[in-house]
């Protein structure tokens, strides 16, 4: 396959300038290890690299643009996680992949590697703006508006490296959508993008600013209703300038810009915004339809063609085989193109690690995306795996091959669908493990039918308030703190990151670990008993209030 | 993590650091040489710990290790850091046992 399905062909300019960047980050790594550059001159050039230090060696965070990788990069992934770490990786809520054990020494050797696929670690680190995120369904789904990976990757490129834009006050991330439905929790980034068809076929944007998570979870605002195509970047430009020039940097934690636009307020910000574009060279920002064309014509786009009984021989499958029907009513959600279905595989297997996957798994996926799905494969912000355009006759024979190597639980959007940081097994910062807790309640929930019969339910952890594992938007959150040197969790409910994004309240005292998996469980079989018919865990929560499941929570405590 | 370590009744502290080409936790033994097991510290009284502390970080980078600091351990053999954070450090990452790093030599 030439030219990638999914995601932006690199050029000789993209390739000349990695290696260019990969010769200064050796050249800075071996002037570290002869002792000429201090940790302290060397952390903020490793971090630019995606280079952390930590607990228990180096780690190194891979950006995946918008999310989408094809075959071949899959499989560098499993080589790097073969050659220089301990055969696995972390897949993230901000769609990248996480390496654990990594060598100082090694990294050039690993970047150059990287660098062969057209992939970097860059921006996944320090006070930029990150890797941008995207729609995990964008191109394929059936309810999709416009294919936001073409802004995406015109995004990208003026994101990266922006002269102006590489010492932020603070870190800083933009997501963008093209569909309806909020897949990308828009209003929880400093910039929240959802584009639409406009009157005269251009695309328009909603823009989101000042939302987050973190220390303080803030629902961003709606900046500007629609923003013409061609007046995108002029935009994007003032109001991260407008941050730039106001925004705190004497206090890490007001720093960011939800800090500002609640200081400022809405409207003086979007005034401030107006104010500085009406003083900008707006023909210099001006992104024609001739650049978006450009950029269009840099993605291959799969030729979709399915036999007419595709959707006959998908539902005679689905009879004969109860198990795999309840994964397809989980695990599948609808495609544009009639005869098609987008497939998601579950990071979650019943009691394991939410997102890791082995360099076995990442092979056999990789396969899998060349045979079902023209090589290309999506990592989603809940830390899954989706196969874009799968043909509906050959869904059951993926699902096959995906049980083989234990990547057929039928769980998303479901309870045993658990979005977990790295937590205190890996993570500098954390009070408290988020992984076992996972396990626990993943184990406790394993059974498929089950989590059918509960129903959407989000459970969502972090391993301390910098809130990684987005606990606040977790229909359930579990937020670790430290008691004088022990792990306990606090538990919110409430969170939504779509559509009417709101932020989880707390529920009562932080319970230690094995108290808190038994309170879930009995807070979970309250709404069994409570809810009314059709209802899902946030409607029974949303009639009722939280006293029923304080009272159960609490119960024997 | 520069809050002072308090030191309980039993406890003792020694010191840890990361060696800086591959991140592994080291400890600091008798002779001022970093290993990787927690078995092999010193245990240092609060009143001694500072001139050690000064010490050892200003010989990191000739030692080849970042990130000096002290860490509070119940006075048992191999020593066993107080905190949940510095267990898993001593011991390894909980979720995967075959990690497991030992404490003796
Ligand atoms: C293990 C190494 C990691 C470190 C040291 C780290 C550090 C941090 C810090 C310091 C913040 C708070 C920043 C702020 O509030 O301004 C943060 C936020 C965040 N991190 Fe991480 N993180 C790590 C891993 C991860 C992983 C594995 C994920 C994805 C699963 C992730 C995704 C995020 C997200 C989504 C936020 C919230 C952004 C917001 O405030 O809106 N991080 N991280
Ligand atoms: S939420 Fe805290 S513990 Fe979890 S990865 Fe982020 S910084 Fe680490």
């Amino acid at each position: 396959m030439s030219v990638p399905v999914g995601h932006y062909q690199y050029d000789q300019v993209d390739r000349d300038f990695l290696e260019a960047r990969i010769a200064e980050f050796s050249e800075q790594v071996a002037r570290r290890i002869d002792g000429s550059l201090s940790e302290d001159e060397f952390k903020p050039l490793r971090l630019m690299n995606g280079l952390y230090l930590q607990l228990h060696a180096y780690m190194l965070r891979i950006a995946i643009p918008y999310g989408t990788i094809d075959s071949k990069q899959m499989r560098m992934f499993a080589h790097i996680a073969r050659r220089y770490d301990r055969d696995y990786g972390h897949f993230t809520t901000r769609q990248n992949i996480q390496f654990n054990w990594i060598k100082l020494e090694e990294t050039p050797d690993i970047l150059r590697d990287l660098a062969s696929v057209d992939m970097h670690a860059i921006q996944t680190s320090g006070n930029c703006i990150r890797n941008v995120t995207s729609d995990e369904f964008a191109g394929a789904a059936a309810d999709e508006l416009v294919d936001p990976r073409i802004h995406a990757e015109i995004l990208r490129q003026w994101s990266t490296l922006h002269p102006e834009f590489t010492f932020l006050p603070r870190k800083f991330k933009i997501a963008i959508s093209g569909s309806p439905h909020d897949r990308v929790a828009a209003r929880f980034h400093d910039i929240g993008i959802l584009a639409r068809p406009g009157d005269d076929g251009r695309t328009v944007f909603r823009i989101f600013v000042g939302g987050g998570l973190g220390r303080t979870p803030i629902i961003g605002q709606e900046i500007f209703d629609a923003v013409p195509e061609e007046r995108l970047l002029a935009t994007l430009e003032a109001i991260v300038r407008v941050y730039n020039a106001h925004g705190r940097r004497d206090n890490i934690y007001k720093a960011r810009i939800k800090i500002l636009v609640q200081a400022l307020g809405i409207d003086a910000y979007r005034e401030a915004v107006e104010a500085e574009l009406a003083q900008m060279d707006l023909e210099h920002y001006r992104l024609t339809p001739e650049m978006v064309d450009a950029i269009q014509a840099r993605f291959a786009v799969p030729e979709l063609s399915a036999p007419d009984n595709a959707a006959q021989e998908l539902a005679s499958k689905r009879r004969e085989n109860p198990e795999f029907d309840l994964w397809v009513r989980s695990n599948t959600h609808p495609h544009r193109e009639a005869g098609h279905i987008i497939a998601v595989v579950s990071l979650k297997p019943a009691g394991g690690i939410p997102g890791d996957a082995t360099s076995a798994q990442m092979d056999r996926l990789a396969d899998l995306a060349d045979e079902y799905s023209f090589g290309e494969l999506r990592i989603t912000h809940l830390q899954n795996i989706v196969l874009g355009h799968v043909r509906q006759d050959r869904l059951y024979a993926l699902w096959s091959s995906l049980k083989e190597v234990d990547l057929a639980s039928a769980n998303i959007g479901l309870i045993g669908d658990i979005v977990a940081c790295p937590g205190l097994d890996y993570c500098a910062l954390a009070n408290a493990r988020s992984i076992p807790i996972a396990q626990k309640l993943g184990a406790r929930f394993g059974d498929a039918s089950l989590q059918a019969e509960i129903g959407a339910l989000r459970i969502n952890i972090s391993g301390c308030i910098n809130a990684c594992g987005h606990h606040h938007a977790g229909h359930i959150g579990l937020l670790g703190v430290d008691k004088r040197g022990e792990e306990f969790f606090q538990i919110t409910l409430g969170g939504r990151a779509e559509n009417g994004a709101s932020i989880g309240t707390i529920l009562g005292p932080a319970l230690p670990e094995d108290d808190t998996v038994d309170a879930i469980a009995r807070l979970v079989d309250r709404y069994l008993g409570i809810r009314q018919k059709g209802e899902t865990f946030l409607d029974t929560l949303d009639r009722l209030g939280d006293a029923p499941f304080k009272e159960a929570a609490y119960e024997t405590v | 993590m520069k809050r002072p370590v308090r030191v309980g009744a039993g406890e003792k502290l020694v010191l840890t650091a990361n060696r800086l080409l591959d991140g592994t936790i080291v400890w600091r033994d008798r002779l001022g040489q970093w290993q990787p097991v927690i078995g092999a510290a010193e245990k240092l009284d609060a009143e001694g710990v500072s001139d050690v502390l000064d010490l050892a970080q200003a010989r990191a980078q000739a030692d080849g290790v970042v990130g000096v600091y002290e860490v509070a351990v119940r006075d048992v053999d191999p020593p066993e850091p107080v905190t949940v954070r510095e267990r898993i450090r001593a011991h390894g990452p909980t979720v995967h046992p075959e990690f497991a790093v030992e404490t003796v030599q």
